[in-house]
């Protein structure tokens, strides 16, 4: 028998070095991440839970919940069509530009939100052409509910397309040629074949964008106007509250939309967890 | 070097890779660990190379104890079934890795470092490839810059994973003459697992069977074909 | 279609055409319309209006505090990468699931929540020994959160993929662990860590959300290039802020095709393609 202590395995750190990098890792995080989303729900509480509740019964309060509802009500939608229809033109398909059409896809990430504000006022403002045109007949769209989705739709506009993206490169075409071989229908494909396949994939990306969609300011914040209780999200409604020192409205608000962000992770967590072959391509890119 | 292996044993958890086993190789052999897989071939050449450690036992190099003695203590040239070539450094880059990890003392001049690996490159028949990529060579070429690579530490000994695994059948045997002579003409006690018997048996002078964690057999080529020792030896080498 | 004939698939034309028009509609056309209206200034008129010095100041600001919280976040999403994947501790998966929540938390909440703790009063603001919010420090804090998540994403599947055997490799010809983990796995890292990289100088170059509430928004100090573009907006001065608009339109996308070409040009090195 051997009496000398094994050394440790040749890829492993030292013990010493793991546990350092873990308390980096641990404690960077704790400052980083866990300290700010602490702070806004005991800036919410900090007068106790009832003055938290009924900062939120305002009426100011209720309608911009109710407008974040309706923004994300018809972007989200929007943007799911749209990524299903990228992804299968792009994947099923072999096409000459397929290279730019996804670096275009992919444009709204690297652009500011608020110069995507910008570009939506330029476009639609009231010193346009467009602009005026649509004002006076009726239909304005900056400073106005469309104008607030159409920049919303703008800074999401990738997300479902990029989760489905690989998924469905990885899965081939086979099935689909299958199916078509046996009679079935485009139509009868998609909902029966290639829905199915990506659903937790399309899941993923529309838990995503959903988040994104309600907690949307920058872009939201040139093209609204803030006009409060007509085009002020509940991001805008925070940022006015705060500035009015309503602390505890604003971080009664904001953690009303914490909340929303936590179940976001943990749902997304569960689908990892849970689906981890199915999103195993959508990781790697 | 004589390596001898004194009643090693290897568990991981609740498996049993390795149940005590002993064996001696002598000095400038050619030995082929045979088996199939899970035969634990491949984690007793890991514990020789120092890259797992035995639940009990020892390993002597030379009669003397080396156990303890972590990978990077061992000096043995070791070629992984991948090769685990280093895709970002040339072949050159590559060779010289273990001359440039020594520390300063011990480290040669860069002029040296340059004529060993020149030699080496011409040792493996490839004098041309130094300032090429990894990704560039075909399988056959990477086995041979992963034998320079291993070669290059001045090893004590040469250990060698499946060292014709991934080649397709007609490279594997050129390569195979080529190991041999390596093996002649740097006269290293030379250590190398396969689930191939027909290689184990062309190529080796000492063969090692193993089955379950177990050594079936020990000997010359000739003599485990003349008389297997088992039931499992005669099944394996008529294959 | 023409194309769509070599494939037996159906549907390329309706999913085409949804592609194409939505895509021209919500994000080409509107970025048309700030490249015509920047062009329509002319020349001089556009670097008069963004050399000023308030302007420079705040490009420069964004910039250079954007670069400095990537580089920030370069290191920190490597090591946290690198943690996750390798060692096993209490909490692992719930510090993995946390990496997440700068994507997922609202850039206003982030905002206010980082200037209570920052501000002098706050709890972290009270325990350090100089000004986080309303300075500089601030704007960093802020962009480091934000663009957390980048680096660590994008390392962490290389990590989990490395080849053990190729560290192996490196410790068998004699290499101490951290001459291991500088010649052979941070190399191997280097092409997925520049992606998170870019992809968090991007963010954090256009970020707005987050930055104005623990900023300060000092004019030629705190203030940061999109503040300006709103301030311009509230002022009716549309040719000023698109013109501060089409500055960071351009230096997104310079930034985007350089990175593109280093990471082109550091796959290529490690044989990856």
């Amino acid at each position: 028998m051997s009496d000398i202590p094994v050394p440790r395995a040749a890829t492993e750190e030292s013990r010493i070095v793991r546990l350092v990098l873990i308390l980096l890792a641990v404690g960077g995080l704790a400052i980083l991440v866990a300290a700010p989303l602490i702070a806004v729900f005991a800036q919410a509480l900090s007068d106790g839970g009832r003055a938290a509740v009924a900062s939120l019964a305002q009426p100011d309060a209720w309608e911009a919940i109710r407008l974040t509802l309706i923004v994300a009500a018809v972007s989200v939608p929007v943007n799911a069509i749209f990524g299903i229809a990228a992804a299968w033109a792009i994947t099923k398909f072999d096409f000459p530009g397929k290279t730019v059409l996804i670096t275009l896809i992919d444009l709204p990430f690297s652009v500011s939100p608020v110069v995507a504000g910008l570009c939506f006022v330029l476009l639609f403002g009231s010193h346009s052409l467009l602009g005026s045109w649509l004002i006076g007949n009726g239909y304005p769209i900056v400073f106005a509910l469309p104008g607030i989705i159409l920049a919303t739709v703008f800074v999401t506009f990738p997300f479902v397309a990029r989760e489905l993206i690989p998924v469905m490169i990885e899965q081939g075409r086979a099935e689909e040629e299958a199916a078509l071989t046996l009679g079935a229908s485009g139509w009868r494909v998609l909902r029966t074949v290639t829905l199915p396949n990506i659903r937790w994939a399309l899941l993923y990306g529309v838990l995503l964008c959903n988040a994104r969609a309600m907690g949307e300011f920058g872009a939201v914040a040139v093209v609204s106007g803030k006009i409060r209780g007509e085009t002020a999200t509940m991001p805008i409604t925070i940022e006015m509250m705060y500035n009015e020192y309503l602390s505890v409205a604003a971080f009664s608000m904001a953690a009303l939309l914490a909340l929303l962000a936590l179940v976001t992770l943990a749902i997304k967590s569960l689908l990892e967890w849970r689906y981890a072959d199915q999103l195993a391509a959508t990781r790697r890119h | 070097m004589h390596i001898q292996i004194d009643e090693i044993a290897k568990t991981f958890g609740a498996t049993t890779a390795l149940h005590p086993l002993a064996l001696n190789l002598p000095s400038g052999a050619l030995v082929a660990l045979l088996g199939p897989s899970g035969s634990g071939k491949t984690t007793l050449l890991r514990i020789l190379g120092g890259l797992e450690f035995p639940t009990s036992g020892r390993v002597l190099f030379d009669g003397v104890d080396a156990t303890g003695l972590t990978v990077q203590e061992r000096r043995a040239g070791f070629v992984f079934q991948s090769y685990a070539l280093f895709r970002h450094m040339t072949v050159f880059e590559n060779i010289a890795y273990g001359l440039r990890a020594r520390p300063r003392r011990t480290r040669p001049e860069a002029a040296e470092i340059t004529r060993r690996v020149t030699k080496l490159l011409d040792l493996i028949q490839l004098p041309d490839i130094g300032q090429r990529y990894p990704s560039q060579l075909s399988g056959g070429q990477r086995q041979r810059v992963a034998l320079a690579r291993a070669l290059a530490i001045e090893p004590r000994m040469l250990l060698l994973d499946e060292p014709f695994g991934a080649l397709d059948a007609r490279v594997r045997k050129e390569l195979r003459q080529g190991l041999r002579e390596i093996h002649d003409t740097t006269g290293l006690t030379t250590v190398f697992v396969t689930h191939d018997q027909d290689e184990a048996m062309e190529l080796a002078d000492l063969v090692v069977v193993m089955s379950m964690g177990r050594i079936e057999q020990v000997g010359r080529p000739q003599d485990i074909r003349a008389a297997p020792a088992t039931a499992f030896v005669r099944e394996f080498i008529s294959a | 279609m023409r194309i769509a004939r070599s494939s037996p698939m159906p549907g390329f034309g309706l999913a085409m055409g949804i592609t194409v028009t939505m895509l021209s509609l919500v994000v080409l056309l509107p970025i048309a319309a700030l490249i015509l209206q920047g062009a329509s200034l002319g020349p001089s008129a556009w670097w008069a209006a963004v050399s000023s010095p308030r302007v420079a100041a705040a490009l420069y600001l964004s910039f250079r505090l954007a670069l400095f919280a990537a580089l920030f976040n370069l290191v920190f999403g490597v090591l946290l990468a690198w943690v996750l994947v390798r060692y096993r501790f209490p909490g692992r998966k719930l510090i993995d699931a946390a990496v997440d929540l700068p994507f997922a938390l609202p850039t206003a909440v982030a905002g206010i929540a980082l200037t209570a703790l920052y501000a002098p009063n706050g709890v972290l603001g009270a325990a350090l020994p100089w000004k986080i919010a309303y300075t500089q420090w601030g704007i960093f804090v802020a962009l480091v959160f934000v663009g957390l998540p980048f680096v660590t994403r994008t390392v962490q599947p290389v990590v989990e993929e490395l080849d053990r055997e190729v560290e192996e490799a490196s410790a068998s010809l004699g290499a101490s662990r951290g001459m291991t983990l500088r010649r052979v796995v941070l190399p191997t890292l280097l092409p997925a860590a520049l992606t998170g990289f870019a992809l968090s100088l991007a963010r954090a170059v256009g970020e707005y959300g987050s930055v104005i509430f623990i900023a300060g928004n000092i004019p030629l100090k705190t203030e940061i290039a999109p503040l300006l573009i709103v301030i311009r907006l509230e002022e009716f001065d549309i040719a000023g802020a698109a013109a501060i608009g089409l500055a960071m339109l351009a230096i997104s996308f310079s930034m985007l095709f350089i990175i593109n070409a280093v990471q082109i040009w550091s796959r290529r090195r490690i044989g990856l393609v």
